[in-house]
């Protein structure tokens, strides 16, 4: 037989089974379907029951939906607050006078005007820049550990070292997206991020090192168990102070905001970026600093410890990380209605003049401390 | 403008207009990173022809369009070109007309060294706090203004002859309740931002003009008296009420931006001190003297009159030839003088790109007031 006629064959046995077949297979199907679909809500059902926990995490904690919701608290809080400093209500129409719906308004606003791509950009970068920033920080987040079991990634005992690579990765898409913009703001922008990330992350780093010292351990969930009895915020009050500036500065809030200097900048490397891209772009800004503050919590502040009342602890519950994390929030948004911005070489000078020598000499300290404790 | 050559070394950025902190003026300057290694301020680029306008108005019709200049200082520049056509006129002015001119003009000057202060602080990088502070505490100038003039911006209030109206009742209880309140308010502005280490750090030896390059250069008012030379029109050729009020002219030795802040901080104090005297000591008397709607010039006469307003030295040079208008109006400005002092200070000293917005709000420009 030649290939013609075994494709014929092919279509009529077909054709065949579509006539005499295939109809009755579909009746069979529909006759079975009162008896299948309770064994796929059954199968979806066991689905959910077992992997709740994972899959409560993934969507609630520290999902999607808790970094949405804490951009759209933090965005609200900041916005009513700096109001009452500035002697404005602040939002007000949207959701009964507290305009708590003013930032779903936004949201929803910038997701649906049209979006200029300018036509000198690289547009591959330009469009994938946006995308990354947010999602990067919020990678990192999934190695914070909510509770002594409630840690979505395991890195195999290495979260900390894994957390700041991630992290680490951050500063490199402003640079991109600053070069791809092809605008002379977007390009100076981008320069000074990258100035400030390598004076803001290394004392940082250096930092968490001298945590993970004492503790003996380069696991989150080891480092917050080994503050039981002492939260490092005290033995280490340096690198407490060291790191909560470094924070500040890898957030890029306020004083340190230099990379997006609205007065000098218009708004550096995010200059090009309009509707849906822009609020992308103002969401990483939320997505990273709540990042660095978990983290700090965690490193400093004892996790999801609570304090011991009379020497007894408290139940240690992912309240008390929500708490810290609030406090936090409420008090670098102080910072920002208090202080002006510091200038890019006022920011570096602060970086390697005073942040890297007190990080070298809390680790120096921590090292004699572990020595000593050994002896 | 001609814009000059991009050397292969610098970029060129267009500072404005479509820039936050530019206002309606374009500037261009030459960047190497981060420095600035020249500023090109077009000048020019807001011109409205007011000297001309001024020139198809009859005298006092001229009064309008000239208060359009500077909006925020409308007394002080109004009194520059009423005090030109009084002389050219040969009109007097009543004593007490006189000290409600000082009251104005003083607290016209407030209004606007406030806004200036806001506008520093604002360009820092500050949450713009301090600037709605300000804009919320000069409410209580614009009431003020309201009841005597009835208008809170521009209110047209000096005519030749005399101001438009006398005080109202009470206005003078007011003023002092105003002067207090200010008081107490100002003590919250020096803590904020010159009390505040990290705005000192930002305007501390930024935008350094020394005293001679000040005198070289032309600069004029809170930049020249920054820079150390005691010069004040009010005080060297007293006209209105200011020969007999009495009051400091502030200097600052330094002559950076923080310098040209506090020459500002403490003028609002002497500002204060004057309204309160007004307040005190006004005297009685008419305060208008009659003049025709059209008053007609003698031919020939030359009239200048200078007056200190918020940004500095105003020149008002009125030229007749004998009709109801006048021939010729020429106007010295203050922000003009100002403008080039701050295109020359890439030159003098180093100035970074984060700078630029200081240094700039620090001369307090106005660029209607610049390009006319």
């Amino acid at each position: 037989m030649d290939v013609v006629t075994l494709i014929w064959l092919y279509i009529l046995s077909l054709v065949r089974w579509l006539l005499h077949e295939a109809p009755l297979q579909v009746i069979n199907f529909i006759k079975s379907l009162p008896t299948l679909i309770p064994e796929l809500l059954k199968w979806l059902w066991d689905f959910i029951w077992f992997n709740f926990k994972p899959l409560a995490q993934i969507i609630v904690i520290p999902g999607l939906a808790f970094i949405l919701l804490f951009a759209m608290i933090a965005v609200w809080f900041e916005r009513k607050f700096l109001a009452r400093a500035m002697l404005r209500i602040g939002p007000y129409y949207c959701g009964k006078r507290s305009g708590w719906l003013q930032v779903i308004a936004d949201f929803l606003k910038l997701f649906f005007k049209e979006f200029v791509i300018p036509d000198d950009v690289e547009k591959a970068l330009f469009l994938a820049a946006p995308v990354l920033l947010p999602t990067i920080p919020a990678l990192a987040i999934t190695l914070i550990p909510f509770d002594s079991n409630w840690v979505l990634f395991d890195a195999g005992g290495l979260s900390l070292p894994v957390f700041l690579a991630i992290a680490g990765l951050a500063p490199v898409i402003p640079i991109f997206a600053g070069w791809a913009a092809n605008n002379k703001y977007t390009i100076i922008g981008s320069f000074r991020t990258a100035y400030l990330y390598v004076s803001g992350e290394i004392p940082l780093v250096i930092c968490a090192a001298a945590t993970a010292l004492l503790a003996g351990s380069l696991d989150l969930v080891d480092i917050v168990e080994a503050q039981r009895p002492l939260w490092f915020a005290i033995p280490q009050f340096i690198g407490f102070l060291v790191f909560f500036v470094g924070l500040i500065l890898e957030a890029e809030r306020t004083p340190f905001d230099v990379p997006t200097a609205e007065t000098e900048l218009v708004i550096g490397w995010r200059t090009e970026f309009s509707g849906v891209l822009f609020g992308f772009t103002m969401m990483a800004e939320y997505v990273s600093f709540l990042g660095w503050t978990l983290l700090f919590i965690v490193l400093y502040l004892g996790g999801y410890l609570g304090p011991s009342l009379l020497g007894v602890p408290l139940y240690d519950h992912i309240f008390w990380m929500l708490l810290k994390l609030a406090v936090i929030v409420v008090i670098v948004v102080l910072i920002r209605t208090v202080y002006p911005r510091l200038r890019l070489d006022q920011t570096l000078r602060l970086g390697w003049n005073y942040l890297m020598p007190l990080a070298l000499l809390n680790l120096f300290i921590t090292i004699i401390l572990k020595w000593g404790l050994m002896i | 403008m001609t814009e000059p050559e991009v050397k292969p070394e610098v970029m060129r950025i267009s500072w404005g207009p479509q820039h936050p902190m530019s206002g309606q003026t374009r500037i261009l300057i030459d960047v190497d990173g981060e420095v600035v290694r020249r500023i090109i301020a077009d000048i020019g680029f807001t011109h409205r022809g007011i000297e001309k306008i001024l020139e198809k108005r009859t005298f006092i019709q001229g009064i309008v369009p000239i208060e359009r200049m500077v909006m925020a200082d409308t007394a002080n520049i109004a009194l520059g070109y009423v005090q030109a056509v009084e002389e050219a006129l040969g009109i007097e002015v009543p004593e007490r007309a006189k000290w409600i001119r000082s009251l104005i003009c003083e607290m016209g000057r407030i209004n606007s060294h406030l806004y200036a202060f806001g506008l520093q602080v604002e360009c820092t990088g500050y949450f713009p706090a301090v600037f709605l502070w300000t804009t919320v505490d000069r409410e209580v100038l614009l009431d003020l203004f309201e009841k005597l003039t009835g208008a809170r911006w521009s209110y047209s209030f000096f005519i030749p002859g005399g101001v438009r109206a006398d005080l109202p009742e009470g206005f003078r209880d007011e003023v002092k309740r105003a002067v207090k309140y200010l008081r107490r308010r100002f003590q919250d502005y020096w803590d904020a931002m010159v009390e505040n280490p990290l705005f000192e750090m930002r305007n501390r030896g930024v935008g350094i003009l020394s005293r001679e390059d000040a005198i070289r250069l032309g600069a004029t008012g809170p930049v020249l008296r920054g820079s150390g030379v005691d010069m004040d029109v009010r005080r060297d050729e007293p006209y209105a009420a200011y020969g007999d009020l009495d009051f400091k002219v502030i200097t600052e030795k330094e002559g950076d931006c923080l310098a040209r802040l506090k020459v500002r901080f403490h003028e609002i104090e002497q500002s204060l001190n004057i309204m309160e005297q007004i307040a005190d000591e006004i005297p009685g008397g008419p305060v208008r003297t009659k003049v025709p709607l059209f008053p007609r010039s003698k031919p020939g006469v030359e009239a200048l009159s200078r007056v200190e307003t918020a940004r500095g030295e105003l020149g008002v040079h009125i030229f007749t030839d004998g009709g109801m208008k006048p021939y010729r109006v020429k106007i010295n400005s203050p922000t003009l003088r100002n403008m080039y002092v701050f295109e020359r200070l890439a030159e003098l000293d180093k100035v970074l790109v984060a700078d630029l917005p200081v240094i700039l709000y620090s001369i307090d420009p106005w660029y209607l007031d610049c390009d006319r």
